[in-house]
């Protein structure tokens, strides 16, 4: 009995190797294989249509008892990210810090954003990268949305002084890129920071 | 011997029928006695004595024979259900007076119940038997019986395998020996997505991009691995196929954060965290189709969702309350009620039973949690050393793994959800392993 039911399973797994097989083969069905599609907030959205045309909805379907797989790569459309590694820092651009596991702007740090505001202002040739950081405590997870909202603060409060929000980009790399590796608060203050890079138009 | 064990046996056999928690498939419940009640804590374990596995066909340079035993051994010790009697060679073949004497002589160092393994080297392949006997019983009976077949340079699966096949005699639902941890390994700025076997054993990459990959979760088909990887400069998602040869799939690639992905229970919709619209909310992504649904809106972190096993109800992590805290809304991100109150709460993850939720607080270092659904009973689950964080749930809902710098680097470890059991390392070494995703008995 158990063999023959092994049997039935290892004949339906070849079934279903024989079928992703087949949908690895096909060219470019889905946008798995195509570049990351990039996008701007208010683009089309993840429903617009594939690039790629006609995508089968569900390429795997017919596999009996699979799961449904993903078979397109829902993401924006529209005008392309900037790519972070153009992007260099620069002396007249000072990082600002962040109280352990707030993101809004401390008073003290205003000054700093004032002076980057201005010198972005006075060159309006400089688009800029914007990222938010986190020190290690806490978790990764919750890190990467608290670098966002360090991140988008940052923005809002260059916005707020004038630099066009076109130029601006974020980026939240969470607790994963330090500046300092020591598990003390001396160091974990200097890694809970906004930090700046530009790039020319 | 024998009086005490039956009236255990009884016991447990109404507790299970009382408390019917696991609804293994009719077709392989069929002939299975449930000896031991596995929903409860405190568990007693059955002894079960497995010598080496007899060579029936060809030669054994490779010493599989005790490699299967001492694995299979090693993976019902970690169960929590059994405590493995020592035994040293392997029975003779066809030799029913020789197996008589040596079930005699287990029976009596205290063994409940015996595995005679038989195992055929035919090259390219690998066959084994599991024989398993009640020690109890006056001639030994024979409970159960099980061949397996399986690529000769895989002996580990096939130990897992017959493990699993164990665990489901004696309690109705399989094991989870046979089954795959997903991790992030590296330091900070350099982390690639590895897969080992639950032991840590056949490491195995899946990302080799050299840029920042984390949070790999596995999809219920343990077939694909969701994650989030800057390797376009940007935190996006995507799907990788460890075991196939299949190309990534571009899950999410808004502007922002694409973070946090949950699969649901039955595998087709992905839950996320998006910034896309201004802060870090929770979306639903029908995958078929590619339907976003925003789950959240709030205007502070909304992160870090996690499925009921019945994926009507997602856990998730808010700030809107001050510090991060465990929220619990419907799959269509209704009934919000807060469940953790005070402190410094994130990382919820939801049993496969339903039961309990774990998550991690802060408290100058991390430590693991367990609450159940409707707020009762929390309980601590770590109390150091180090941080111990990052929870995820094995298949059966009686395990964890997690990760912890106890011993100064992270690492990872399994241990029994109800921290009954000692935590097993399951990585080694120089480099940190984070974020484990336990996956899904595999197909």
């Amino acid at each position: 009995m158990f063999t023959r039911r092994r049997l039935a399973s290892v004949l339906a797994l070849l079934t279903l190797v024989v079928v992703m097989v087949s949908c690895a083969k096909r060219p470019a069905t889905t946008a798995a294989s195509a570049p990351a599609p990039t996008g701007v907030a208010g683009s089309t959205g993840p429903s617009a249509p594939q690039s790629t045309p006609s995508a089968p909805a569900q390429p795997n379907a017919p596999a009996a008892s699979s799961p449904a797989p993903a078979p397109s790569a829902p993401s924006t459309a529209g005008g392309a990210r900037p790519v972070p590694r153009e992007f260099a820092a620069i002396a007249d651009l000072r990082d600002i810090f962040f109280d352990f596991n707030k993101y809004d702007i401390r008073p003290n740090e205003a000054k700093t954003l004032d002076a980057n505001a201005a010198w972005l202002k006075s060159h309006e040739n400089m688009l800029v990268l914007v990222e938010g950081h986190c020190d290690e405590r806490g978790t990764n997870e919750y890190n990467l949305a608290l670098g966002e909202r360090r991140a988008k603060a940052t923005m809002n409060y260059l916005v707020a002084q004038g630099v066009q929000a076109n130029r601006i980009t974020i980026i939240s790399y969470g607790e994963e890129r330090p500046v300092c590796s020591e598990h003390t608060e001396a160091c974990w203050a200097k890694n809970r920071r906004g930090h700046f890079l530009v790039k020319p138009r | 011997m024998k009086r005490p064990l039956a009236a255990l046996i009884i016991l447990l056999l109404v507790l299970a029928v009382g408390a019917p928690l696991t609804t293994p498939p009719p077709s392989r419940a069929q002939g299975v006695d449930v000896y031991i009640n596995i929903t409860g804590g405190g568990t007693k374990k059955l002894n079960i004595a497995i010598p080496e596995f007899t060579v029936t066909t060809g030669t054994d340079p490779a010493a599989t024979g005790k490699l299967l035993a001492s694995v299979a051994g090693a993976d019902l010790t970690f169960s929590g259900l059994f405590s493995v009697v020592a035994a040293t060679g392997a029975i003779p073949a066809d030799n029913p007076a020789a197996l008589k004497q040596s079930w005699t002589d287990f029976a009596a160092a205290g063994a409940h119940a015996g595995v005679h393994g038989l195992v055929a080297l035919r090259g390219a392949r690998t066959e084994a038997e599991m024989r398993l006997y009640d020690l109890t019983s006056p001639e030994f009976r024979l409970i159960a019986t099980k061949k397996f077949e399986m690529p000769s340079d895989q002996p580990r699966r096939l130990a897992h395998k017959i493990a699993d096949e164990i665990v489901l005699q004696f309690t109705g639902e399989l094991g989870i020996a046979d089954t795959k941890i997903a991790y992030v390994a590296g330091p900070r700025g350099a982390k690639e997505i590895l897969v080992a076997d639950y032991d840590g054993f056949g490491v195995r990459p899946v990302t080799r991009n050299g840029s920042i990959n984390l949070m790999p979760v596995w999809g219920p088909d343990a077939r694909s691995l969701a994650y989030t990887s800057y390797k376009n400069g940007y935190p996006d998602l995507f799907r990788a196929f460890p075991f196939e040869r299949r190309p990534e799939q571009t899950l999410a690639a808004f502007v922002g954060i694409n973070s946090s992905p949950a699969f649901s229970p039955d595998g087709k919709t992905l839950a996320m965290t998006l910034s896309k619209d201004g802060n870090p909310e929770i979306y639903a992504l029908t995958l078929a189709t590619g339907t976003l649904r925003r789950l959240t809106r709030h205007a502070g972190i909304d992160t870090e969702p996690s499925w009921s096993p019945t994926g009507q109800q997602i856990a998730f992590i808010s700030d809107r309350a001050g510090s991060p805290h465990v929220f619990l809304m419907d799959s269509e991100g209704a009934s919000v009620r807060q469940l953790t109150n005070g402190g410094h709460h994130t990382q919820p993850r939801w049993s496969p039973r339903g039961d309990m939720i774990i998550f991690t607080t802060r408290q100058g270092t991390h430590d693991l949690w367990a609450i159940s659904p409707d707020g009762s009973n929390p309980r601590r689950l770590t109390a150091g050393p180090g941080d111990n964080q990052g929870a995820a749930w094995a298949p059966n809902g009686r395990h964890l793994v997690f990760q912890s710098n106890r011993l100064g680097a992270f690492h990872l470890y399994a241990m029994l959800a109800d921290a009954s059991s000692e935590a097993m390392a399951v990585t080694h070494g120089s480099t940190e392993a984070t974020s484990p995703s336990w996956s899904p008995r595999l197909p």
